[in-house]
């Protein structure tokens, strides 16, 4: 008895806030609700609209799908090479630990996303960069669509902290006399590099590029806060779950927008199974050696 | 084992007084004057100088009323609205709510709103010295779903030392579309600066074309658009792009970039003209160095395509518990002449007319400005425009993607009404079911 009560706060916290919201989301998205009126079942209409029928809605997955193709391959990238410069640092490894891993601790957040806004505006600190380096043409960041969405991929690269600390702990946990036994042999640090510690790491680079998708895919805060809410200029940084809200919190369509997070969840998945797939040609695992 | 089991006791005894002091206290003792005590909560949108001269007037009631506490909720124009509609689907609408002509339809004719024709009728809404004219710009059928608070009508606002550069001139009882071009178009070349602001927002000033046309936006009953020549909107956005092509209107990223009143263009100087609701000067005449004056828009007399409009209103909710209350409050916001003396206009020209002139005599000269403007316009003044469909928040947004569409030349004007056409129709029809 004693044990159920320890683990109701758990329980009471995901049915309430996970089961029954997800069910009703389920339900939700076969009605037409509008928030005012109680919800009419209409099948599967929200689907087939969506599918067939919204021209903003192919648009907003194109993005991104821009966005997390862009984005979490770079911030990979970037991460894994700022891990190895720490794992061969010796001094002051830690003060450039945390350093570098600040941006994440606050990179969800409203402030950050006002900032990078900012930083990219006509005005901005970029722009000074540019005429500082001899460029007199400003650079209007938000004109253009790509280059919008490109702020958007460069503030979720520069979030690169949490996945940085976990590549560090899989570099950390190589065996040194590996790379020993290869430098005897006279291989090169790229060699080395590229022959030894990746295929090492795979398994960690897995982790951090299932975990980075599933999460470039719900993206929300930046999009919101940068375009105002709009997802502009011409829908460029109109990312999924920024039109999903402005449906649901704009048009007062709930039915439509619980729809649209079905199908997110679904895509997410489908992703996330082609990922594991895709595992077993490149991830190495030690205990399959035989 | 004692002291375990003392620190156990103890952690219940705090647990449970904490869990005391969560609820709310829902008794409600008397009042010094013998009325029960009431918390009113009204919630509005605006601007910090909106914010702050509300909360004295609330400071105000709440002295006068000691009976009454009041609860302000408020936020900018795109939170208000993401915050009401949960709170609506909740029953949890704060009793007095701001409402706006954008969205009348969507809360009163789903059921949200209260009808306040009986507080109208017994007194606790005194009407007296209001026109009922203008309570109709409240009204959806002859349910009266909020209650207007100022009246608003479209203008021109001239920085004067521009024109004066550009050496031109504004004779606004008689311009027309192709002089308005003219003038935005000179301005540019004598003087470097934009002619005019893009005319943002496009829900807005594309209707004023079609109603100077003698042209509808919506259809009355909000099926559909009730414009049916094309050629309209073609005219409207060609002359759109011919300005921005010219640089005698800013592009459309540059007026995204335009976070607040502070740096608008016309508060920085770099436009002869802005267009806008004539409750808006009060706030860029404040900011703005140069001299600013209120014009006429072109072409408003032949259709008498301008109109009074409630710049806002008060509405009661259906699901509030002190609708009689929230009424009084009401009375007080529109006659009661202290709350006006803060007010000053900024929600429109008073709706009564004896608070409008005492008003007026308090006000300095700029701020007189939007009075008489207000005055001027009402002579000129058509029919007005019934409250938007169900649904316009939709065709609004697909306006202005369109409109974005257009002038980052993504697609031709024609496409752009032919696209805008298709799509709004479908939009209404659906919201009609």
């Amino acid at each position: 008895m004693a044990g159920y009560a320890f683990i109701s706060p758990f329980i009471i916290g995901f049915l309430c806030f996970t089961v029954i919201p997800m069910g009703a989301s389920l339900f939700l998205s076969f009605t037409s609700y509008d928030l005012f009126t109680p919800p009419k079942w209409v099948g599967f209409d929200n689907y087939k609209a969506m599918l067939t029928d919204d021209e903003k809605y192919w648009g907003s997955l194109k993005v991104t799908f821009y966005y997390v193709l862009a984005g979490v391959p770079l911030r990979l990238a970037f991460a894994l090479f700022i891990a190895v410069i720490l794992n061969r640092a010796e001094k002051g490894v830690g003060i450039y630990r945390t350093l570098f891993y600040l941006p994440s601790i606050i990179g969800g957040s409203v402030a950050v996303a006002i900032m990078w806004r900012n930083v990219f505006g006509n005005d901005g600190v970029i722009n000074g960069l540019l005429f500082f380096l001899g460029f007199d043409k400003k650079i209007f960041w938000y004109q253009d669509p790509t280059s919008a969405l490109w702020t958007l991929i460069l503030l979720s690269v520069w979030q690169f902290g949490s996945s940085m600390l976990i590549f560090l702990a899989g570099l950390k946990n190589i065996p040194p006399m590996y790379q020993e036994a290869a430098s005897v042999d006279g291989a090169n640090r790229f060699q080395r590099f590229f022959l030894i510690t990746l295929p090492l790491l795979s398994p960690i680079i897995f982790f951090n590029l299932v975990m980075q998708t599933i999460s470039a895919f719900m993206t929300f805060t930046p999009a919101y806060i940068i375009s105002k809410g709009e997802g502009g200029p011409l829908d460029g940084t109109l990312l999924y779950s920024l039109y999903l809200f402005q449906r649901a919190f704009n048009f007062f369509q709930m039915g439509y927008a619980s729809a649209m997070a079905w199908v997110m969840l679904i895509l997410i998945g489908l992703v996330t199974f082609i990922l594991f797939k895709t595992s077993s040609l490149w991830v190495h695992y030690e205990s399959k050696e035989g | 084992m004692l002291m375990r089991r003392f620190v156990f006791v103890s952690l219940c005894i705090l647990l449970t007084l904490g869990l005391f002091g969560c609820s709310s206290n829902t008794e409600e003792a008397a009042g010094a004057d013998g009325k029960k005590k009431v918390t009113l909560r009204v919630a509005w949108w605006g601007g910090q100088p909106r914010h702050d001269y509300t909360s004295k007037i609330i400071e105000l009631y709440e002295k006068e009323h000691p009976h009454v506490k009041i609860e302000a909720e408020f936020a900018n124009w795109d939170d208000y609205w993401k915050k009401l509609a949960p709170m609506s689907a909740a029953g949890q609408l704060p009793d007095v709510i701001q409402m706006d002509m954008a969205y009348l339809s969507q809360y009163g004719k789903k059921g949200q709103l209260e009808d306040l024709t009986p507080y109208v009728k017994d007194g606790t809404i005194n009407t007296e010295s209001i026109d009922e004219k203008t309570i109709k710009g409240g009204k959806i059928g002859d349910q009266l779903y909020g209650f207007p608070l100022g009246v608003n009508v479209l203008s021109v606002i001239t920085n004067d030392d521009l024109l004066k550069e550009a050496g031109v001139e504004i004779d606004d009882g008689s311009w027309t579309w192709t002089d308005f071009e003219n003038l935005a178009l000179e301005v540019e070349e004598k003087t470097g600066q934009y002619g005019s602001n893009g005319m943002h927002p496009p829900d807005v000033f594309f209707p004023y074309y079609l109603r100077t046309k003698g042209e509808r936006f919506y259809k009355e009953d909000g099926t559909g658009l009730a414009y049916s020549d094309d050629k309209l909107f073609v005219d409207y956005f060609k002359r759109q792009v011919k300005l921005v092509d010219e640089k005698a209107s800013p592009t459309p990223d540059e007026s995204a970039q335009v976070k607040g009143m502070e740096d608008d263009f016309i508060v920085k100087g770099r436009t002869a003209a802005t267009w806008n609701y004539s409750n808006q000067f009060a706030a860029f005449a404040q900011l703005t160095d140069a001299p600013l004056s209120l014009k006429l828009p072109p072409e408003q007399a032949k259709e008498k395509a301008l109109f009074l409009r409630p710049s806002m209103l008060f509405s009661i909710p259906k699901s509030s518990e002190q609708k009689k209350e929230a009424a009084a409050f009401i009375d007080f916001f529109i006659n009661n002449e202290k709350a006006n003396a803060l007010i000053k206009g900024e929600r429109g020209v008073p709706v009564s007319s004896k608070i409008a002139a005492t008003v007026k005599s308090q006000l300095s000269e700029e701020e007189k400005k939007i009075f008489e403007y207000v005055e001027r316009a009402t002579e000129y003044a058509g029919e007005a425009e019934p409250p938007e469909p169900i649904g316009s928040a939709e065709v609004i947004k697909l306006l202005k993607d369109t409109s974005d569409q257009i002038l980052f030349k993504k697609i031709t004007p024609e496409e752009g009404a032919a696209k805008f056409r298709k799509e709004a129709d479908a939009i209404l029809k659906r919201n009609q079911q």
